[in-house]
């Protein structure tokens, strides 16, 4: 009988054989496909940006505080 | 043979609510955390066994800077009306993830991962479950919203983390490690910085007028050290491996920025993945910085790349130069590895590139670059010097995780940052874990059997099974992805998990 204090280890067990490969390395990340791009000058998108910036309280960070975390 | 690949990311968020500038961040980050339960709250983090006064190099410390201050915390804590377990209020989720109270902040930690494509899926899988914690929190406020910020700093002096972690070797020295990562871990920040506006220090409030690489260089003040709250490391010592501690260890690096675009979290995560491979080889390059915390600096509060940093043994050598005596050492030593390891190193030699030619391809790409580009795009149309403080909040709104407001998500909705993982993986990663590590067979007992678990440490389960005979299953060494897919199938098919352990 195992108690709290004599965990079971995994390496005892017999390894059976899997049927299909359940967990390959998933892929590494796509390749570029030209990346992301910055917004022209005068674009809607930029529009869009400026518009959202402005709406930000300038004394935001100012009143913003926190404790120290690690 | 190699260390088993695996790592994981903690965030601490900032948090804050509308219109209120004096919150309590202890009830604050309490009440967030507990509106993601779907139930009431159970008690289930095991701290048995943690001890942050432990010393990677082979001391355990009598006390840590922070004991004295978290005392004074902990007796003005000590007349609320919940107790320390309440109050930090550990949830593990159904994606092997732990979401709590650290320190007032609440604290997102991944599932441990395998793959890049996984960790950023599940770094991101916190982005949304804080979200949506603070959307179901904000249901029940009248007004005042919660607002929360994947970021480092407030601007004042107070700082907190975005963690790094790393199962390493008990094999490799510590000096080891440390004279491997050092220049490496220095400069880093060109392409895995957050950006930040002004400059502060400990307890100090921010000076104006500049734009930094980094969130948190202001904060390093000591090489090495166990300490993670004052007098903070480059290169952390504490030693919880959270592992089998004859085999391994864990490293946990302190000094990054939480980052919001999907490939720096990559290349950070990435590349130093590929140096710990490098120092397992003994091919790290030799680069013996003069000072290692004022290159951390000067690095950071040098946006052009072209200040030489200072060696003792040979002549001074710029940010760029470092990495890429990395990378070229490790393309030589590592290409064809594996996919993955070749995506890390054609994309950090790539981005090396850019930096020193045209930078605004990497905007969407790397933070303090993305940062740089809106604020300065802001001031041309506001005519704003660097010296308005309106920019330090326009920093903060960077990292603000709500896509109806945040700066970056913004960027991202329109399509204007490079993605690493897309949307359906994230909601998978929301929902379960990895399943190539323990982190999933986490998450499935969490999903499977939430009411037989009698407690949970990163390393293993206890379920119950009567005072005398709880039930482990141990994970200390399960790292094998063959030995990680036995035990998920064993999971899955038992009625009781109890029966796993026999």
């Amino acid at each position: 009988m195992k108690n709290r204090n004599e965990p079971h280890h995994f390496a005892q067990w017999e390894r059976r054989e899997r049927p299909i490969d359940p967990g390959p390395r998933p892929p590494a990340p796509k390749e570029d496909t030209g990346g992301p791009r910055r917004p022209d000058s005068g674009s809607p998108e930029k529009d869009e940006l400026l518009k959202r910036m402005r709406k930000v309280d300038p004394k935001q960070a100012e009143r913003y505080r926190q404790r120290t975390g690690e | 043979m190699t260390t088993p690949r695996l790592f994981g990311i903690e965030t601490e968020y900032g948090i804050a609510r509308e219109g209120m500038p004096e919150i309590d961040p202890v009830v604050e980050s309490m009440e967030l955390v507990r509106s993601y339960l779907t139930g009431p709250f159970e008690q289930s983090w095991d701290y048995t066994g943690e001890d942050p006064h432990v010393d990677q190099r082979g001391f355990r410390v009598s006390s840590l800077q922070q004991d004295r201050e978290e005392d004074q915390f902990a007796e003005l804590d000590s007349h609320r009306p919940f107790t320390f377990h309440e109050m930090k209020s550990d949830l593990v989720l159904t994606n092997g993830a732990r979401f709590y109270n650290d320190h007032t902040h609440p604290e997102y930690s991944t599932p441990e991962c395998r793959s890049l494509v996984d960790l950023v899926a599940h770094d991101r899988a916190g982005e949304r479950i804080v979200f949506r914690a603070a959307q179901k929190r904000n249901q029940d406020l009248e007004s005042c919203h919660v607002k929360l910020y994947k970021n480092n700093t407030d601007f004042h002096g107070h700082s907190y983390g975005c963690h790094d972690n790393y199962l390493v070797s008990r094999g490799i020295p510590f000096e080891h490690l440390s004279n491997g990562l050092m220049p490496f871990l220095v400069t880093r920040q060109i392409f895995s910085g957050a950006g930040k506006v002004g400059i502060e220090a400990q307890e100090r409030d921010s000076a104006g007028g500049v734009f930094q690489i980094s969130q948190r260089a202001d904060f390093m003040e000591t090489q090495c050290s166990v300490d993670t709250m004052h007098d903070r490391p480059i290169l952390n010592t504490r030693d919880e491996p959270h592992a089998d501690r004859k085999k391994y260890r864990r490293l946990h690096l302190i000094l990054g920025d939480a980052n919001m675009c999907e490939y720096a979290t990559a290349l950070k995560v990435g590349t130093t993945r590929v140096v710990l491979e490098m120092i397992e080889r003994g091919i790290c390059p030799s680069i013996d910085l003069d000072d290692p915390v004022a290159a951390i600096k000067t690095v950071s509060q040098n946006p052009t790349l072209t200040v030489d940093l200072p060696c003792k043994s040979r002549k001074a050598i710029t940010a760029v130069d470092i990495q890429r005596r990395y990378v070229e050492a490790a393309t030589k030593a590592l290409f064809g590895t594996d996919a993955e390891t070749d995506w890390i190193l054609n994309e950090w030699s790539d981005v090396l590139d850019q930096l020193t030619r045209d930078r605004s391809i990497l905007v969407g790409r790397v933070d303090w670059i993305t940062k740089q580009w809106l604020l300065e795009t802001f001031m041309e149309a506001e005519n704003l010097e660097w010296t308005d403080p309106w920019l330090a909040s326009l920093d903060l709104e960077y990292h603000n995780v709500d896509p109806e407001a945040g700066l970056f998500l913004s960027l991202e909705t329109a399509g204007n940052s490079r993605r690493v993982c897309d949307d359906a993986q994230i909601e998978e990663a929301i929902r379960s874990g990895p399943s190539d590590t323990r982190g999933g067979i986490r998450g499935l007992c969490v999903s499977r059997f939430p009411d037989r678990i009698q407690s949970v440490q990163w390393e293993r389960i206890f379920f119950k099974g009567g005072i005398i005979n709880p039930k482990t299953l141990e994970m200390g060494d399960l790292f094998d992805p063959d030995q990680v897919w036995a035990v998920r199938e064993a999971l899955e098919q038992a009625s009781n998990p109890a029966s796993v352990c026999e």
